[in-house]
């Protein structure tokens, strides 16, 4: 894997190592200039080993996650690269015929093309090789053992030329020569040998039109892209001439095989430069219609990408646990400060500065994450491993080929140096904020005022607030900068010195110059600012002032002047400060989103700037509220149910596809109250996955705060229970009051648990919603059994071929459609590009009896037909009519296609332009490729998407079978589509295999559709339970979380429990009490996540946009999220026994001793 | 004399440091009789808070008897001492130890809940008592809203609370200054007048203990001297 997020991975790993190296190096100089406060913090890490363990395994699962993401993802890039490599083997460039540009004739190769082809390029240097190949599907039979392959691939390679790409090996891997093909012989694809059970000497048969040939089986080989036509199909390998004979297809080819000059594995950077070259002699020889059909490098590259897309999807579905990772440290720390807060008080009244303190911290906080993000990272690869057990079985029942464990160091580096990274970010903001306390307050332990609370509520003082709020964000930057900038000309420096010459050069010019800037700026504006540079005083001093503002000019009097006002900046700043630049940060993303700016157009319609501007202004207001002296839980809870009306409505979530088209802006707030005053309205918003979890962010804060400011009221029910219910009513009361308390971490568990919930309801119900619409019997179209007949053995009546076969169909089949199909070229017959447009795709004819059997769903009708049936009857009269699958609407999208591309056919409407205007029928032109004939269809309906989830020929424009068999030469072959007498799964399994094993020779295969949908919802629940396990992991932190709280409270209130034990409480209801309140914790969270969660799932689900216009009947997998649920209660309910039970053994006499 | 109702027999506390043995106690035996005000002083490390706590029950004794009301401490389980304790006795510490997290009247009606008090019935009996203290218009505050001295008025309001027959109170006016100290006690000896309730208080203060009936003197884990002060 090579990119993430289109990022190059090499450019993340080298950022993350800057800043590790600038964490490392702050590190050493705390270490270097406080050698005690390390030793301070590192003493405490000994003092509570049970806490610790607690804090590593808090620390450690936001690099678990991300290591995990990385180690499945390089596994699932690796093993499908694997699979393309084994598969290409040495054929680099795959020529086929394009049907797209076909100007009518035969539609194969030929051997004059492959002779010019093999001339112009004999004497290349990059080529060593170039051969043809014939390939078809036939059924293959193995009649002594009645076992068939319906669809086996027979290829014909030419001997002379078939070395070269060294395709043909026995199962030991040794090299067969093209030279011992000859004659009614064949290779057999280990696969197919399988499937039929042939070895050696053993004899097969394959029909073509019905008509039957012998073969021999010579040996059994490897399968790879020379023994199957399509890199799926079994196949067996014949010479050309022999395939060309069994085919009728004198002097045809069907692809043509390059080899680039190398080895398997090394010739793509080869790849592009000849394959421009083969394209360059294509665009000479248009006669040949031919086209480069895939090359073995954009097979590696779509592997990759499907391997990155693994590590985008397990990590986005990792933020949620990774967040309340992030949640979790902060907590530790400011539960840690809590505990030493006296202690911190004492040090500050003694002389220790805020910074000491604040080192003091980052040098423990580091000290637990540099060890635990080693753990995490390690322990991830373990996960990893895990989830690809799971995934090779998915794999193996799916895609047919096995996983093989990968990870490379890249990915394993970057996942610890994010998790380090994050963790310091996480443990110096939380440090700095410890470390801002009043001297008196801690010594006392008083509490602290409201931090809200403005003391100089003028407007003047609020903007003073801000400019040093604003002055403290400028500081942190030209810190950063400094020394980002340092560490990377040290890395520079180091790298030149082992480089070539010009780099050192480079290294040592930039290095002193920016070495010079960083070092001025960080150490420069203190000493300088205080007048103390090297025992300079008076004169002296200003001259070096001088000198130093002609050198560094605004910069270095910027950060001057942030120098000089320090003192004052930090008299001012408050809460009421941080809320302004929230407002305007707020308020600024909402603009830039709605309306843009062209520098930072990469904000623009951007639904989670947008969604989370408006958040974050909203809170913001809220703070200024309490600034100016509202109430705090009036002004936070109208602000948090604003935030949950606002993210419940549907907006925000059509917001995942398309504003404007979905609500027009009716439901946005903004947008309303703009349009209300006749000012300029935002213009188009889209989002995507993101807004999954900013969504979960925003929502669950707003819901946190609105439940903890009024937790009181909240639990009056509880406390009336409690009243009810006797002996544990005591531990009843403090088991609330405790948690009603402290908001502050009650708040911030409440939160990790929330998220992690709801992301887990979210998951899980819009999977089960979805498999269940999906693959609901709207995917069988109202037939029970699919019967694929061979192309080259054609059935024109599937009940006259079984009675010919000597069964009798009428006992089991209540009825049979066919489905003709061809591959013509279409376009829209307004199509501005004319002939230029045409595109190709599947053209389905239907029988009357298909027609009349089908329960096929259609989701938009043209104007004039009012219901499905009047589009049916259309069908069966009008052969000028036809309806088209759903996924002809679908918007370009980078994994769906782009319509303007070669290759894609789109009807050049959504699904919205259909959804909310009548349309006319719309015209598309079918072109034979073959005989450039052409007729033009009307398309009046379009099918539902579900209908293309298990049948692939589903894919398709369907007309009448007359019109396709009329038009394109009687098609190019066909299907039947049972309907069981007996509607049972049963009957359809039965009648399935009745069918083919009466048609063996024909090569016809039969399945029973409802089998189909179960294997493929069986698939689809793996990976959704794989996912699902993966989000999960976040569990663990907010059982982390509670465990944490929960030891911590034991040592907090030891002298509160011995008076409770003094007074009466028996130890039992000691352990009650604690045991209730990480229980009323835990429960609030799940309960958050879960109303939250479904609320937004069922906003989703009610979305035409978000289903694809597939209409969900919304329904809550109770039986799945109790699974959820009951794991997460009962893991955190395990984790609080044991500081409950601690917590019950506090000696009360000890206990009732100290202060 | 009435039967004591706190018998205290060759009481021995020994705290086992790891490394050291601590004899706290060596020995101690004393009698008090029911509605007897005793102080016990002595100076730091004396052992005044070990026999305080032995005696009551919150801690275990290495040897000796102590017998409440006729029964011996000794002879009941963890569960039945405390059950005992939230019936019969009440409890005043020098650091009012009063739940941060409840208001001054949840505070006070713990010991009734734990006893089994309907909560209605608990809540009616803590206001009295908050009432007796002078602190009624204070229930709904919580303790980090009260001056210390009116903290210590709810923590002899949650002590009388259950009507207890002996109070222990280690130290109850030493965070005190001497205005509020000698308001604290004046409240003391009204109730222990007419509430006749046994109190035993562990204090530093001569004029605290002179207060009392008896001034039981100890000095390195022994009792060195009584001194019957009234009555």
């Amino acid at each position: 894997m090579d990119s993430l997020f289109g990022i190059p991975l090499t450019s993340i790993l080298v950022a993350l190592l800057l800043a590790l190296g600038a964490i490392f190096a702050i590190l050493g100089v705390i270490a270097w200039r406080q050698p005690l406060l390390v030793r301070m913090g590192l003493r405490n890490i000994a003092r509570r080993k049970q806490q610790t363990a607690l804090i590593v395994i808090g620390l450690m699962l936001s690099t678990l996650i991300i290591s995990a993401a990385f180690a499945t993802g390089d596994t699932v890039g690796y093993s499908i690269t694997n699979e393309v490599y084994d598969q290409f083997e040495e054929a680099d460039i795959l020529i086929a015929f394009d049907g797209d540009i076909s100007e009518f004739g035969d539609r194969f190769l030929t051997d004059e093309f492959l002779e010019a082809l093999s001339a112009e390029f004999a004497d290349d240097p990059d080529i060593d090789g170039i051969t043809g190949v014939l390939a078809e599907v036939l059924p293959a039979v193995n009649l002594e053992q009645r076992l068939a392959e319906p669809n086996a691939s027979v290829i014909g390679v030419d001997p002379d030329t078939i070395d070269d790409f060294r395709g043909l090996k026995t199962l030991d891997g040794e090299l067969i020569p093209g030279s011992t093909l000859g004659g009614l012989r064949a290779y057999v694809a280990e696969d197919l040998a399988e499937e039929i059970n042939v070895g050696p000497g053993d004899r097969f048969q394959v029909f073509f039109e019905g008509q039957p040939t012998d073969f021999e089986v010579i040996d059994i080989v490897q399968s790879t892209s020379i023994t199957s036509s399509d890199g799926g199909s079994a196949g067996f390998v014949t010479s050309l001439d022999v395939a060309r004979e069994l085919t009728g297809n004198e002097g045809s080819l069907t692809a043509i095989a390059v080899s680039i000059t190398g080895g398997v594995r090394d010739t793509l950077d080869l790849n592009d430069e000849v394959a421009d070259r083969v394209e360059d002699f294509i665009a000479a020889h248009p006669e040949s219609q031919a086209d480069i059909f895939f090359t073995k490098k954009e097979a590696v590259e779509l592997a990759e990408l499907i391997g990155s897309i693994f590590v985008t999807f397990f990590l986005i579905f990792g933020l949620f646990a990774i967040a309340s990772g992030i949640l979790l440290i902060f907590m530790i720390f400011v539960m840690l400060a809590a505990e030493r807060r006296s202690e911190m008080g004492m040090a500050r009244a003694v002389g220790m500065q805020r910074l000491h303190l604040t080192e003091s911290f980052l040098a423990e906080g580091m000290a637990y994450n540099l060890g635990s993000a080693a753990v995490g990272a390690l322990l991830g690869l373990g996960v990893a491993f895990l989830l690809v057990l799971s995934l090779a079985q998915i794999f193996s029942d799916a895609l047919g080929f096995g996983i093989t464990f990968n990870f490379n160091w890249q990915g394993f580096l970057i996942a610890y140096s994010l998790g380090v990274v994050l963790t310091f970010a996480t443990v110096a903001f939380s440090s700095f904020r410890i470390a801002n306390l009043n001297i008196v307050r801690a010594i006392r332990d008083l509490p602290e005022p409201q931090p809200l609370r403005g003391a100089d509520r003028s407007i003047g003082g609020l903007l003073k607030s801000a400019v040093g709020a604003l002055w403290l964000v400028g500081w942190i930057v030209v810190l950063v900068v400094s020394a980002y900038f340092t560490i990377l000309v040290t890395v520079l420096a180091i790298v030149g010195v082992f480089g070539n010459l010009p780099l050192i050069l480079e290294a040592l010019f930039s290095g002193a110059a920016l070495m010079a800037v960083g070092a001025l700026m960080f150490f420069g504006a203190r000493t300088v600012g205080r007048g103390r540079f090297m025992d300079m005083q008076g004169w002296r001093t200003w001259v070096l002032w001088a000198l130093w503002i002609m050198v560094f000019n605004v910069v270095a009097a910027g950060v001057w002047l942030l120098q000089l006002s320090r003192g004052w900046a930090g008299r001012h700043r408050n809460a009421g400060g941080w809320a302004v630049i929230m407002l305007i940060l707020g308020a600024l993303f909402v603009w830039l989103s709605g309306w843009g700016l062209d520098a930072l157009s990469a904000f623009r319609g951007q639904a989670f700037s947008y969604t989370g501007g408006f958040t974050l202004a909203v809170l913001a207001v809220a703070m200024l509220l309490v600034y100016f002296g509202i109430n705090e839980r009036l002004s936070f809870t109208v602000a948090g149910l604003g935030l949950i009306w606002y993210w419940i409505l549907p907006l925000p979530f059509s917001l995942f596809l398309d504003l404007q088209s979905v609500v027009g802006g009716e439901l946005d707030p903004i947008d309303g109250v703009l349009r209300l005053l006749g000012l300029p309205r935002p213009g188009h918003i889209e989002g995507n996955i993101e807004m999954f979890f900013v969504s979960g962010i925003a929502i669950t804060a707003a819901a946190v705060l609105v439940i903890i400011l009024n937790a009181e009221v909240a639990l009056t029910p509880v406390r009336w229970l409690g009243g009810l219910l006797g002996g544990i009513a005591p531990a009843i009361k403090t088991a609330i009051a405790y948690p009603v308390a402290s908001k502050f971490r009650t708040g911030m568990t409440l939160a990790m648990f929330g998220l992690v919930v709801f992301s887990l309801v979210v998951m899980a119900t819009l999977n089960s919603n979805f498999t269940q619409a999906f693959l609901s019997d709207d995917a069988a179209g109202g037939f029970d059994v699919a019967v694929d007949i061979n192309p080259n053995n054609r059935v024109p009546d599937l009940r006259e071929a079984l009675r010919s076969a000597g069964y009798e169909p009428d006992a089991s089949i209540g009825g049979a459609g066919r489905l003709v199909s061809s591959y013509p070229q279409v376009r829209r017959s307004d199509d501005p590009d004319g002939d230029e447009g045409y595109e190709t795709y599947h053209l389905a004819g239907m029988d009357d009896e298909f027609i009349d059997l089908q329960r096929l769903p259609l989701e938009h009708r043209a104007a004039g037909y009012d219901s499905d049936e009047a589009v049916w009857q259309a069908l069966r009269t009008d052969p000028g009519v036809a309806v088209v699958d759903a996924t002809r609407l679908q918007e370009p999208t980078e994994f769906g296609g782009d319509p303007n591309q070669p290759g894609n056919f789109f009807l050049g409407v959504t699904d919205h332009d259909l959804r909310h205007q009548p349309w006319e029928p719309i015209p598309l032109t079918f072109r034979d490729p073959t005989s450039g004939e052409t007729v033009e269809l009307r398309i009046i309906g379009v099918l539902e998407p579900q209908v293309t989830s298990v049948i692939l020929d589903f894919f398709a424009i369907f007309t009448h079978a007359s019109t396709v068999e009329g038009y394109f030469d009687g098609g190019e072959w066909e299907g039947y589509y049972v309907v069981t007498a007996e509607a049972t799964d049963e009957a359809a399994i039965e009648t399935a295999r009745d069918i083919e094993s009466t048609l063996l020779e024909l090569g016809v295969q039969a399945s029973s559709i409802d089998k189909l949908i179960d294997d493929q919802a069986s698939t689809s629940r793996s990976f959704q339970y794989l996912f699902e396990g993966f989000m999960g992991l976040g569990l663990i932190v907010g059982i982390a979380a509670l465990g944490v709280i929960a030891f911590r409270t034991v040592v907090e209130r030891r002298q509160q429990i011995g008076m409770l034990r003094a007074i009466g409480y028996s130890r039992r209801l000691v352990a009650i009490s604690y045991f209730l309140e990480s229980s009323f914790i835990a429960l609030a969270g799940i309960a958050i996540g879960i109303t939250l969660g479904l609320a937004i799932s069922y906003n989703l689900l009610a979305s035409p946009e978000f289903t694809g216009g597939t209409e969900i009947d919304f329904q809550v997998p109770w039986a799945r999220l109790a699974v959820v649920l009951g794991v997460a209660y009962g893991a955190s309910a395990l984790m609080t026994l044991l500081p409950a039970r601690a917590a019950s053994r506090v000696a009360v006499a000890e206990a009732l001793r100290y202060e | 004399m009435s039967e004591a109702i706190i018998e205290i027999t060759d009481l021995v506390k020994t705290y086992d440091t790891g490394e050291v043995q601590v004899r706290a106690l060596r020995g101690v035996s004393l009698s008090v009789q029911p509605a007897e005000m005793v102080a016990i002083m002595g100076p730091s490390g004396c052992g005044k808070t070990t026999l305080l706590n032995t005696a009551s029950g919150l801690d275990d004794p290495t040897a000796g008897t102590i017998m409440i009301e006729g029964t011996d401490l000794d002879s009941l389980d963890d569960n039945t001492k405390t059950s005992y304790r939230a019936r019969r006795m009440g409890f005043i510490f020098q650091f009012y130890n009063l739940l941060p997290v409840l208001s001054s009247v949840e505070n006070v009606e713990l010991p009734l809940l734990v006893s089994g008090t309907p909560p209605s019935e608990a809540r009616e009996r803590s206001m009295a008592g908050l009432e007796r203290v002078g602190l009624a218009e204070w229930a709904d505050h919580r303790p980090g809203q009260l001056s210390g001295g009116q903290r210590q008025r709810v923590t002899i309001a949650r002590a009388l609370v259950n009507d207890p027959a002996i109070v222990w109170a280690d130290e109850p006016t030493g965070d005190l200054d001497s205005v509020t100290a000698n308001q604290i006690m004046d409240l003391l000896i009204e109730l222990n007048e007419s509430q006749g309730q046994t109190f035993v208080l562990v204090t530093h203060g001569r004029e605290i203990a002179e207060r009392c009936h008896r001034i039981v003197h100890m000095r390195d884990g022994e009792i060195e001297r009584e001194e019957q002060l009234v009555g």
